[in-house]
């Protein structure tokens, strides 16, 4: 059997999960919030694309506005929620984006129903083989966008006063506060930012996969993967891991026989990097709770 | 006659290290470890109570290597401790909190009302989260005397009471040896209660021991006073 | 001691549960309006479903650890339930048992590497197994009576249903038998709160350190609470498997493990009320919007949002609400003077 096909698409689709993963990565670090709604967010700004362009919009200008609405909808969460958030601790913050993420669902099964839909980006109608799989533009651009993106903010963070300031955030909020940082500032511009970052990969996936509320919804699984693979630090991990699970998962599902399993990979491997950091870590302080 | 040695212990933390190559040395009774903040004296419990391993060093209890033992077995091994912020669990009378400590040492319910009994709390079957700063401190103290305790970690047992609960409770924790037989450890900054309740004291300083011996002939040694009693003032105000 | 025992606040608001919970259980069929029909059908499945809002309840209230995979546990009660009739035909207890002990194991397994880590790790596992469940549920669909390890007929072969229990045959009887499961079995946890395991839980919740030195072996500790709400919702995947003989996979989506979550949250993860609460939400809400004629959907809004609310400001829920207007009503109610409690 030729795995080279599943290997091309396995690469696609896991660099969509790290692009995505950077995203949820980067308002981890910078608010504390591992935010479980980044897949529904994403699965929104496809959703609209799809919409619009039914509703004859240039593709586009309809891209775009899925991207700002998608940077939008979690940049108002972050607005409204963020300074209760920034009170309770980190189990807290994550369990609440559940909720935003039940909630987005509900909206979009509410105004578009559960039905599979396909959305076609005019640049996965320009195909080519490349040593007998057949690659199409966008699945280039997602392969170069997630490396982009990496260096991106890698040179961001490294380079930018933003960037300088969402560090020190993630390495100590009271004394970034302290030094003068604009907190809510950096926490609402991290928002913004990965809300973009959930829209334009959304959009992608939706092209790649299926147009589908709760599936897309539950990409945060994968993507939360490559977070957990990257150890929850390093953007340079995270890409490794959407890869890993990507290629993981449509290798899997190249036999028939086990391919029903497909989507269990990725609980299968963040399991094993749980584990594997359980071993290094000697001893546990516990925390004195007041 | 209990006797517990610690030799040549070291804990580091990526490049910090909070105890460096200490030996220390306690024989029964109630002995104090002191020194300014950061000196490691927590980190000298944290090693006793199993919450850091050392990367080099032994401790020996009559003959027992407490390091082999896993921190939620000291527990059963003998082993009470209590925290500079009590530990009462506010969802729980102070009974059942008692009551706790002695089911996970392998001690007889009975055991838990004799604690009690001890310290004279009245009125365990209130919650935790009724009790005043003063019982909750006492519903720890019977916790740690509970069943047949060997070694008590006591880590500033009076933070936050007034003198004359800080009095009764001096009265409780120097009966500790005779009344149960365990040899009590004690951290303590203020230097009145460590005068009344202990017999000797060791001083750590920037993680090394600097001083050990009788109370008084430690406090009032020259090198004790310069490095530490200078900070102490600031840090009993 | 036994004076004593009966007049904590807590055995008697546990006596009092229990008491309310048995009348509903039997007395809830007599009643016009609701005790016929579509109405006590939904309510068999809102009982059945508060047995797993309980051991989300359990988790997050008692220990605060985060488990988002209940629904796919249930989905693992029913499966072993219909895949040990199928083989064996025992008696519905019987199975019953059998079912939630399966689904313990299962829930251990999942737990063992996430709880060594932290709260936030088993969070995500648990999310992960609800997805992976849901697909594997999805593609090995519920055994029917048929040969082989999943036991699906095949062909023109028609399915074989499980016959309710004995004891529950008509939709009454089986309303009755599912509340004195559901009130036996919550008393059960209950009792368990109030014991050494409770206890313990309660002392992990308070702080690690704190345990740890008192000499609670806090993962083993963990992965018993792990056990026994997973067995707890395996009796739930039971019940729900007795109730139509068979089981359809597009019930165990994974994003109905997040609702339930939701409505525990929303309801008061600190009570088993609360867990009552979470059940009628879950499954009678959605029920309750169609009937008057809203989308279904909806209630992922209102309850996603609730979520939200719940998480930030009100820790208790409902439940807990419930439980402070009632502090507060009582001595208007019945004035008394306060008895002291004393050894």
């Amino acid at each position: 059997m030729n795995l080279l096909p599943f290997v091309v698409a396995g690469l696609v689709i896991g660099s969509v999960y790290a692009l995505s993963g950077v995203g949820v990565l980067v308002l981890y670090r910078t608010t504390g919030v591992l935010n479980f709604a980044h897949g529904a967010v994403g699965g929104m700004a496809a959703l609209l694309v799809w919409q619009t362009v039914e509703l004859r919009m240039q593709p586009p200008v309809a891209i775009a506005l899925g991207i700002a609405a998608g940077a939008a909808i979690a940049f108002l969460f972050g607005l409204v929620a963020g300074p209760s958030l920034a009170r309770v601790d980190q189990l807290r913050k994550a369990i609440a984006t559940l909720g935003l993420a039940l909630a987005l669902l509900g909206v979009m099964l509410f105004v578009w129903n559960d039905k599979a839909r396909t959305m076609r980006l005019e640049t996965s109608r320009i195909s080519f083989d490349v040593a007998g799989a057949r690659v199409n533009v966008t699945q280039l651009v997602c392969l170069a966008l997630a490396l982009l993106v990496v260096v991106g903010t890698l040179l961001a963070l490294r380079h930018t006063s933003m960037g300088t300031s969402m560090r020190a955030l993630a390495s100590d909020r009271e004394l970034a506060a302290v030094v003068g940082t604009n907190v809510r500032l950096v926490e609402n511009t991290a928002w913004a930012v990965s809300g973009a970052v959930a829209g334009i990969s959304g959009i992608l996936l939706a092209d790649q996969t299926r147009l589908e509320p709760a599936f897309l919804t539950f990409l945060i699984i994968p993507e939360l993967a490559a977070v957990v693979i990257g150890r929850f630090v390093s953007l340079w991990l995270t890409l490794v891991g959407g890869l890993a699970v990507g290629v993981g998962q449509s290798l899997v599902s190249a036999w028939p026989t086990v391919s029903a399993f497909s989507t269990a990979v990725p609980f299968v491997v963040a399991t094993i990097v749980i584990l594997v950091a359980t071993r290094r870590r000697v001893v546990t302080v516990g925390v004195v709770r007041a | 006659m209990s006797r517990l040695t610690l030799s040549g212990i070291t804990v580091r933390y990526g490049g910090v290290k909070p105890l460096d190559d200490v030996s220390l040395a306690f024989e029964s009774g109630v002995c104090g470890v002191i020194g300014p903040n950061g000196a490691g004296k927590t980190t000298t419990f944290n090693v006793l109570s199993g919450f850091a391993l050392p990367v080099a060093g032994s401790v020996d209890l009559d003959g027992d290597d407490l390091l082999a033992v896993p921190a939620h077995r000291r527990a059963r091994w003998g082993l009470r401790r209590s925290f500079q912020q009590e530990q009462v669990v506010r969802t729980l009378t102070a009974r059942e909190n008692v009551l706790l400590a002695a089911e996970h040492s392998g001690s007889p319910a009975a055991d838990a009302d004799r604690a009690l009994d001890y310290v004279r709390l009245a009125r365990p079957h209130r919650l935790g989260a009724e009790l005043t700063m003063f019982e909750r401190r006492l519903v720890d103290i019977a916790s740690c005397v509970v069943g047949t305790p060997r070694l008590v970690l006591l880590d500033e047992p009076a933070a936050g009471l007034d003198p004359a609960e800080s009095e009764r409770l001096l009265g409780l924790i120097t009966r500790i040896p005779e009344e149960v037989g365990a040899l009590v450890l004690l951290v303590d900054h203020d230097m009145d209660l460590v005068r009344a309740a202990c017999g000797t004291v060791a001083v750590l300083d920037f993680g090394r021991r600097i001083a050990a011996g009788p109370t008084l002939q430690v406090l009032s040694s020259p090198e004790v006073r310069k490095a530490y009693l200078g900070i102490d003032e600031e840090v009993t105000t | 001691m036994k004076q004593d025992f009966f007049s904590r606040t807590d055995v008697r608001g546990a006596l009092v549960g229990l008491a309310v919970g048995l009348v509903l259980a039997l007395g809830l069929p007599f009643l016009p309006g609701v005790g016929a029909g579509l109405a006590l059908r939904t309510l068999t499945v809102c009982a059945i479903y508060a047995l797993a809002a309980a051991g989300v309840g359990v988790l997050y209230g008692r220990l605060g650890l985060v488990s988002i995979m209940q629904i796919g546990l249930v989905a693992v009660g029913g499966w072993a339930t219909l895949r040990i009739y199928h083989a064996t035909h025992l008696p519905f207890e019987v199975v019953m048992v059998l079912a939630a002990l399966v689904t313990a194991v299962v829930g251990v397994l999942v737990g063992l590497p996430a709880l060594r880590l932290s709260g936030l790790s088993l969070a995500i596992v648990t999310l992960m197994v609800a997805g992976a469940l849901e697909v594997l549920v999805t593609y090995a669909g519920f055994p029917n009576g048929g040969n082989g390890f999943l036991g699906r007929v095949s062909g023109g072969t028609l399915a074989v249903i499980m016959p309710r229990p004995g004891l529950g045959q008509s939709d009454d009887e089986f309303f009755r038998y599912v509340g004195v499961v559901v009130v036996v079995v919550l008393a059960l946890l209950r009792w368990l709160l109030m014991v050494r395991p409770g206890r313990t839980w309660a002392a992990i919740r308070q702080g690690e350190a704190g345990a740890v030195s008192l000499g609670v072996n806090t993962v083993a500790h963990r992965l018993l609470a792990l056990a026994v709400t997973s067995a707890v919702t395996g009796v739930a995947g039971a019940l729900l498997a007795a109730g139509s003989g068979i089981l359809d996979p597009a019930s165990f989506k994974a994003q109905q493990s997040v609702l339930l979550f939701a409505t525990v949250l929303i309801g008061g993860a600190f009570s088993l009320l609360g867990a009552v609460i979470g059940g009628l939400f879950f499954y009678g809400m959605p029920q309750l919007l169609s009937t008057v004629g809203l989308d279904g959907n909806l209630v992922f809004v209102v309850l996603g949002l609730g979520l939200v609310q719940a998480v930030t400001t009100a820790q208790a829920g409902i439940a807990g609400q419930l439980a402070e207007l009632w502090r507060r009503l009582r001595p208007r109610l019945w004035p008394r003077p306060r008895r002291e409690v004393t050894v």
